[in-house]
């Protein structure tokens, strides 16, 4: 058999081009390469291994989404170095490799190729606008996780990553030297290792810097932040327009078409400027205050079993599970504890905003617990030794002055229901011990432990609980005395009274 | 026929230098050489069809299109293909993508369409097997041919090719040949060579340039016969002689005016070269 093979007709001028459709034929090639570049690739190999190693166990899996946004900010910087120095060697290529005499008599001018560059970092960001998306998602699907997410703060990682593309190309076209990004490079990384960056600082000239973390301990409801995430959002794609766009401008486009949107894009990035300089609203510091000061008037309340749980709005669907705790500390208890209602209320100091860790103050309200906004981890048997110590000593500012026997039972019924109440012992500990004296910490105020105290506890936590519990039910009235010593309360129990047992000097 | 390429009192000064003096031609279809000695403005000339510079003065079209306006450099950029001296490649490529590339560049929107057109060059300059391979990892005759794809590809009507042949063996030099009497069916080509057996081999016209200057404009043929009857053989070195060397036979051949009786030669392209350059008062080293 022959085959004929007839060679494909040549494709001529006659057929339509058009430059712009060029430009993204371009850009889509250029894109192409640029993610396949070995820093990019290892950029986003460690950025994706970061994205499951830190949101595995983040936030104890009880996410906050108004902070679980924030924390999509800061990685993918490193993808953003590695693509504006990948973009800008692209850029210098043809001077590099000396195809700049040939490319210059094709049709594509240098303008456009120059907007084909800056077009390139687009895959990139949408790769990490999807990273920040699974990871976002992922916070938002565990069973725990409450509140919303900002699209504003979601939107600075991928925003940094055109930001940083557009001034890799811009700084080919500047400066066309090789070396030239890599200092750069050096540069936001010494700002970033050394803590120099603007970000640090309190006033509003930290805005203008991509990333403003805020890695704060102090969760607030979404109402309350108080930070201008649309404005920087707006800020940011605004400076990444204009740097893109005085890129294609000086790398040879049409002025009037380019120097026009240069200063549209110079105008959003002026409003979102000042939109971010602006402060805090006078609404969210009076917001702000009602919260700190008279929860009880935002707050949804709900009654599960013999207990009340007040909440903010965000975190109704925790009830059930501060309920749960109420539920196991008092089915340790006996006498009246067993059968009290409580007032589980969710307190904040909102006063100074993110930045501040100021502790919210016990209360002297009977048989009112008090919970805050963090949940998961360490925060749930510091609740349980909340609820415990409300049981037992009446009010939360009781608790701190309390140093007797007393406080064996407390962290006995705190405790115990825990499935590994040792460990849980450990946790609640300041110094993460379960030996000799510690802090202990609480919601409100934490408590102090002897020696003594954390010797009998410890003994009774590695006892089977059932039996211990009985012991603690039928001797709940004098284990709960004031006037209890911790060697009695070990009597009592029937665990070995440890020596200096009652020296308080905690 | 319609010329491709018209041109009349084209001038370019480089500082003091007159890289390009008055110079006037017309290119029509089919393979022209471009001869002449290294600063002859031959490089300068390319450059200024191929509308990488502009001419300080005169007037020239392509394709009848004036590249003196933004309008008409840009569709004579759309149907010219050029390929410089001493091309540069980005290694990282492959020949298929540095083809590719250019192709963009040349505004081929249609990927699907690109990439066929892409193959259908690669093929045409015998590289289908090694398309997938890195530019860095093909031999100097390969990469020149690459280079020749680039320019080939969107079928340019106008192909502007400077010293192809430089530095490459005598077998990639045939088959380079092939490659460029091949492009020259159907299209306009300009080929700048200080090979005059390529002239000889592919040129149905041949343009010889001295200092900036055409110094002759007609057949190869015609530039041969330049030399007919002052190609001669003697036993010593002719004194007399514009040029002369020792041939592998023992024999002189000498290239001027002969002395009464001289045993004439048959002449070749190079003679006639040789002694337009001389007249043109430019040294004729041999």
């Amino acid at each position: 058999m022959t085959a004929i093979m007839e060679a494909a007709p040549p494709v001529t001028s006659a057929q339509p081009r058009q430059s712009w459709a060029a430009v993204v034929a371009l850009a889509g090639f250029e894109g192409r390469r640029l993610l396949l570049r070995v820093p990019v690739l290892l950029a986003l190999a460690v950025y994706a291994f970061w994205i499951v190693w830190h949101t595995r166990d983040s936030f104890d899996g009880f996410p906050a989404l108004q902070d679980a946004d924030r924390s999509t900010q800061g990685a993918p910087l490193l993808v953003a170095l590695a693509v504006m120095v990948c973009v800008n060697q692209s850029v210098l290529r043809s001077r590099r490799r000396d195809t700049e005499r040939h490319f210059a008599v094709l049709v594509l001018q240098p303008g456009r190729r120059t907007a084909a560059h800056v077009l390139s970092v687009l895959p990139a960001t949408a790769v990490v606008a999807a990273c920040v998306a699974v990871q976002f998602t992922w916070e938002a699907l565990k069973p725990g996780a409450i509140g919303t997410g900002s699209p504003g703060e979601l939107l600075v990682g991928p925003l940094s990553v055109l930001l940083f593309g557009a001034i890799g190309v811009l700084v080919a076209r500047l400066a066309p030297s090789a070396v030239a990004v890599p200092l750069m490079v050096v540069f936001f990384l010494f700002l970033f290792v050394f803590g120099a960056s603007p970000a640090l600082s309190d006033d509003w000239t930290r805005w203008l810097y991509p990333v403003v973390g805020e890695s704060s301990a102090n969760i607030l409801p979404s109402d309350l932040l108080g930070r201008p995430a649309a404005w920087h959002a707006l800020y940011l794609a605004g400076l990444a327009l204009s740097v893109a766009l005085l890129a294609v401008l000086i790398g040879g486009a049409r002025k009037g078409v380019a120097g026009t949107a240069l200063a549209g894009a110079l105008a959003l990035t002026v409003v979102g400027g000042v939109g971010q300089a602006a402060g805090l609203s006078d609404e969210t510091a009076a917001a702000r205050v009602r919260a700190s000061v008279t929860p009880e008037k935002e707050q949804t309340c709900v009654e599960r079993g013999r207990s009340t749980y007040c909440a903010f709005p965000e975190w109704t669907p925790r009830v059930a599970t501060w309920a749960g705790v109420v539920d196991h500390v008092q089915s340790l208890s006996g006498g009246t504890a067993k059968g009290q209602q409580l007032l589980v209320r969710q307190r904040i100091e909102a006063r100074y905003g993110l930045d501040s860790d100021a502790a919210v103050f016990p209360l002297s309200t009977p048989h009112q617990v008090t919970v805050g906004t963090a949940w998961g981890g360490n925060r749930v048997p510091e609740f349980s030794v909340g609820v415990a110590s409300v049981l037992i000593a009446g009010n939360e500012k009781a608790v701190g002055e309390m140093c007797d026997g007393r406080m064996v039972t407390v962290m006995w019924t705190a405790l115990a229901w825990e499935s590994d109440p040792v460990a849980a012992l450990r946790r609640v500990r300041l110094d993460d011990s379960v030996t000799g004296s510690a802090t202990v910490l609480a919601p409100t105020e934490s408590l102090s432990m002897t020696a003594g105290q954390t010797e009998v506890v410890r003994q009774l936590l590695e006892q089977p609980r059932d039996a211990v519990a009985a012991k603690v039910k039928a001797r709940w009235a004098e284990l709960t005395d004031p006037k209890v010593t911790t060697g009695r309360a070990a009597q009592l129990l029937g665990v070995a009274v440890p020596k200096g047992a009652d020296k308080c000097d905690g | 026929m319609t010329p491709t390429v018209s041109a009349s009192g084209l001038c370019l000064r480089y500082g003091g230098t007159r890289a390009l003096d008055d110079v006037s031609l017309r290119l029509t279809q089919g393979v022209t050489g471009l001869l002449g000695p290294n600063g002859a403005g031959k490089t300068t000339l390319l450059r200024v069809l191929a509308t990488a510079v502009p001419a300080d003065q005169g007037a020239f079209t392509v394709l009848g299109q004036d590249p003196g306006t933004a309008r008409g450099r840009q569709e004579v950029r759309r149907r010219l293909g050029y390929l410089p001296q001493t091309p540069g490649f980005h290694p990282d490529f492959t020949a298929f993508e540095f083809v590719d590339y250019v192709a963009i560049l040349k505004e081929l929107t249609d990927r699907g369409a690109r990439h066929r057109e892409v193959r259908r060059v690669l093929d045409e300059v015998d590289l289908s097997d090694v398309r997938g391979k890195r530019i860095k990892k093909l031999s100097g005759g390969m990469r020149q041919r690459v280079a020749l794809a680039a320019a080939l590809v969107g079928d340019p009507g106008f192909l502007v090719l400077d010293e192809p042949t430089v530095g490459l063996d005598p077998e990639q030099r045939m088959r380079f040949r092939e490659l460029i009497a091949r492009a020259g069916e159907g299209r306009t080509v300009l080929l700048s060579t200080h090979q005059t057996e390529d002239v000889a081999m592919l040129c149905h016209r041949v343009v010889v340039m001295a200092a900036g200057a055409v110094r002759f404009d007609g057949t190869p043929a015609e530039l041969t016969a330049r030399a007919a009857g002052r190609v001669w053989s003697s036993t010593e070195r002719d004194p007399g002689a514009k040029a002369g060397w020792r041939t592998g036979l023992g024999a002189f051949r000498n290239v001027g005016d002969p002395p009464p009786g001289a045993d004439l030669l048959e002449p070749t392209l190079e003679d006639g070269y040789l002694l337009t350059l001389d007249g043109a008062g430019t040294e004729v080293a041999v």
